[in-house]
Formats: C-alpha cells, structure tokens, sequence
C-alpha cells in the first residue's frame, strides 16, 4: 500500500459520463498503462435509531473495495473507522433495530483498473441508484508511504493524464503531521471516496433534503 | 599430507606409541584365542578348569598393562597443532581420498594465491601512489630503492573494528539507522533503514562491501524479489558506486562514502532531475545519484 489520492473529475463539455470515462482511459493507454481488470467501491448508509434529544442521528457508512476484497469498513464521517472482516454486512443485519438502512443512499464506484510503473490508476463511473452522478479518478503511488514527500511526483502525473484536473493535497494528509505514513489498512482511501462520494450526493439533490 | 607437523608432537613418542598399539592388539587377540582354545586337557575336572582361569586371568593383566602402557605414551606425544590454518576447513585434510576430491589441496592453494595477489596489488597500489604528477624527479628516484613499506592485511580485521567502524557511521547519519548481523560466521550482514523511503542489504566481508539488495521500505526485505520497479532501478546503480567507491588500503574511508552516497536518496521522492526539471520520467523519479556532487538525475538524463 502506497500514498494514495482519490479526485472528481468534472464531466467533459456535453459528453456523458461514459464518454469522459473512455476519454480518460485513452489518455492512460497512450501513456503506455496496462489494463489489470477492474474494481469496485461502494458505501451503504446506515442511521442510527437511538436517537436521543434533539441530536440528529449520526449516519454509519459501510463501505467495501475490490483492492481487499475479504475487508469491510465502516466509519463515521471526520470520525472513527473499523477494519472488519466481511461478515461484518451480516453483523449489520442482525443490528437492524439499532442501525437501519437507507437503501435508497447506496452509492457505487466502478471502472477499470490501470497500472504505470509503480502507479495504480482507477477511473470509474460513480452511480447512485443506477443514474451516473460523477467520475472519480483514484492514484496510487506504491513505493512511497510518507504523502508529503511524494505528493509534487503525484501531481506531476496526474497532470499528464487529467490535465487542469489536478486537485490539491487532500485534506486527509493535511490534517497529519509532517511525516506520518499512510497506514496498511486503507482507512485514508476510504475516507477520500467517503467525502468524494458525499459532495457528488449533495451535488443534484434539493439542498433541503440533506440525508 | 603434505602438512609441516608442528614442533609440539615427539617423533619418537609417536613411533613408541605405535609400537604400544601393536602390542596391545596381540595381547587382545590372545585373549580370545585363549577362549577359542578352551580347557586344556587335564587330570582333573578342577585341574582343567583352574588352569584356564589362570591363563584368562594371565592375558587379561597383559591387556590391561599394555593399555597403561599406551596412555602414558599417549600422553608424551602432545596433541596435534591447535591452530588449523584455515580453521574448520583444516578438516577437511582428514578425508583420504584424495586423488578424487583434492579440495584441501585446491583450498590451500587458493587461499596462498590470494594471499599472495593482495600483497602484490597493495605494493602495486603504493607504488602508483607515488606516480604523482609532479614535475620534481627526486622524490621518485629516492623511493625507487628503497623498498616500499608492506601494509598491513586490510582482509582480516577483528569484528570488534569492524563493529566499530559501523557504529560511527551510523552515528553520522541521524535519519538512517543502521542495524548489524552475523548470521554466518565473522563476515557482517548491515540492515540500513533509510528514513521513511527504502531498506537496503549490505553484505560486507570484514570492511570491504561484497553486496546490496534495495528494498521499497513497506516491502518483506527478505523475500525473493521486489515488486517495485524503483527499487529494480536504484537496485542496478548500486553495483556501480561499489565499483567507483574503491579504495583497498583505506576500507572505512569507503565505507564512509558509500553510505552518504546511499543517504542522499532520502528524498528520492521529493527531488526533481537537475537536468530536465522534472519528476518523473517514464514513471520514475530520478533514481541516478551523482558520485561527486550527489545530485538527483533521472537515468536517461544523465548521459
């Protein structure tokens, strides 16, 4: 496990999700990557029901990537994360009368796989009960594991492929300190795909409905 | 056996000593042929069976006399020479055949010719020493006759110097740690961690470097290959800063340059080529530390 950074990519003028998605994926093969399958992310939302006041119920997010395919995460946003086995879904079954699901809130993230050099590269389409909603970009640079030391390398490539896409540090390794390495569980992907996921929900929905 | 026995064994012990066992070996044989032979014929019963526990009691003294006998003389031959030249390897002096597997021979000659060609190379290195480009010829015609001072082997050092050696080195860099084994044998195995970017093996005999592995720094060092391609590239230029970091009377001054050389890849990732500017080149930072000025290019931009 390297550093790793997940980005949007804004939708090409009047060309579709797929359409920009192909694009991308021709960039990479002209920068010479080799297609290495595909992969799949997703997050379930779950709410609390002990809600107790007026407190608004804190939302549990589940999320599963294809890269460990025998984990599960689950996590609260800006808070803490476990790294579970994948009969944790069961477990969640069976806590139906504390966590309920929202199943509407599904959000999906698939696409191909890429691999250059020591880089991972994985453009998907992100879907949200089956209507595309975005496109996200995910780099792994595997060798390194400290973020601030390789993160103007990172930037360097992303920017051959994405051209102005190039986003900033992500905040995940701005709030740590100076030389603190991304850990082997991918806590910091998840969290990126996390906040990715929920800005591209927040997007095209009415801003009075925030669930 | 070709060996020069050593001043503490007694020749004539020894033949005395061969004599004893000779004698011994009869007396044990005529033990049991006394057994063989049985009762010999007598009046009576108790006649017969007297005399054979005399004659078996006979031959058991001599036994046990000639077995004293052949310790004292055991004694008196001293024990063969302690120091094996090449340690354990002396035993393998021991195995006789050896028209077909002449290794101790071979070993001896090796090791003579090795010996021999360090010598001459350290005379040949101090000799060239003086080929400076002076414009002066009186130094050198001084030199010429006298004989050039031998230098002590630089091949076998004690380890606790070479531990030394290690630790000062190590204490010179703060950001690379270095970590030092001897699995097999005196020869020195050192783990150095460099920072937060790459592991790296450095196999040493006594003070010289024999051999590196690089490793990415979340890789098992000790697995079979790297999945990295970094590490295959920084992999393929260490051999050759151990070709130009060469010095065979002043094996710490190597040891010492090597290891800054190898600390300047502690922002492998973080420096740009000098040359062209850039990051990556084909997908790779620049890998290719200059000897001299230890500066970061990429491996195609060096030329």
């Amino acid at each position: 496990m390297g550093v790793t950074c997940v980005c949007p990519v804004p939708v090409a003028e009047g060309k579709s999700v797929q359409q920009t998605v192909d694009i991308l994926h021709k960039k990479l093969e002209q920068l010479g990557a080799v297609k290495q399958g595909s992969f799949c992310v997703d997050c379930e939302t779950y709410q609390s029901t002990g809600n107790t006041g007026g407190q608004p119920s804190k939302l549990l997010y589940v999320m599963h990537n294809s890269e460990v395919p025998l984990s599960c995460m689950a996590l609260f946003e800006g808070g803490p994360c476990l790294t579970a086995d994948a009969n944790f879904d069961v477990l969640m079954v069976k806590l139906k009368s504390h966590f309920q699901n929202a199943k509407g809130h599904k959000v999906e993230c698939r696409g191909s796989r890429y691999r250059y050099c020591d880089f991972l590269i994985k453009v998907g389409a992100v879907t949200m009960s089956s209507s595309a909603r975005g496109i996200s970009v995910e780099v792994e640079y595997c060798p390194c594991v400290v973020p601030g030391d390789c993160w103007n390398l990172m930037r360097e490539f992303m920017q051959s492929f994405l051209g102005n896409n190039v986003p900033e540090l992500p905040t995940v390794f701005a709030a740590k300190p100076e030389g603190l390495f991304a850990p082997a569980d991918c806590v910091d992907t998840m969290t990126q795909y996390l906040e990715l996921f929920n800005k591209l929900r927040k997007l095209q929905i009415p801003p009075s409905n925030v669930r | 056996m070709s060996e020069p026995i050593s001043v503490g064994v007694n020749l004539d012990a020894f033949s005395h000593a061969i004599s004893g066992i000779q004698a011994l070996r009869s007396s044990v044989s005529r033990v049991f042929e006394s057994l063989k032979d049985g009762m010999k014929n007598r009046e009576t019963l108790e006649g017969r069976e007297k005399r054979f526990i005399s004659e078996f009691q006979d031959t058991l003294q001599a036994v046990n006399r000639d077995l004293n006998e052949l310790e004292r003389l055991s004694g008196l031959v001293g024990r063969p020479s302690e120091s094996h030249p090449l340690h354990n390897s002396g035993l393998l002096s021991l195995d006789p055949v050896q028209d077909k597997t002449p290794l101790y021979s071979q070993l001896l000659q090796a090791y003579k010719w090795s010996n021999k060609l360090q010598y001459h190379a350290g005379l040949a290195s101090s000799l060239l020493n003086q080929q400076s480009l002076k414009r002066s010829a009186n130094q050198m015609g001084a030199s010429a006759k006298r004989r050039p001072k031998v230098q002590p082997s630089t091949l076998v050092l004690p380890p606790q110097y070479v531990d030394d050696v290690i630790s000062r080195v190590g204490r010179m860099f703060p950001d690379m740690t270095i970590e030092l084994f001897r699995p097999n044998g005196t020869s020195a195995v050192l783990l150095v961690t460099l920072g937060k970017v790459l592991k790296a093996i450095v196999v040493m005999r006594s003070l010289f470097i024999d051999r590196t592995v690089v490793r990415g720094f979340n890789e098992n060092v000790y697995s079979e290959d790297g999945k990295v391609r970094l590490t295959w590239a920084v992999k393929t230029d260490l051999p050759l800063s151990l070709l130009h970091y060469q010095l065979p009377q002043m094996p710490d001054v190597v040891v010492r340059s090597f290891m800054t050389w190898l600390r300047s890849y502690i922002k492998l990732f973080q420096s740009s080529c000098q040359r062209c500017g850039r990051f990556l080149q084909d997908g790779l930072p620049p890998t290719w530390r200059d000897f001299r000025t230890l500066e970061a290019f990429h491996d195609t931009c060096r030329l």
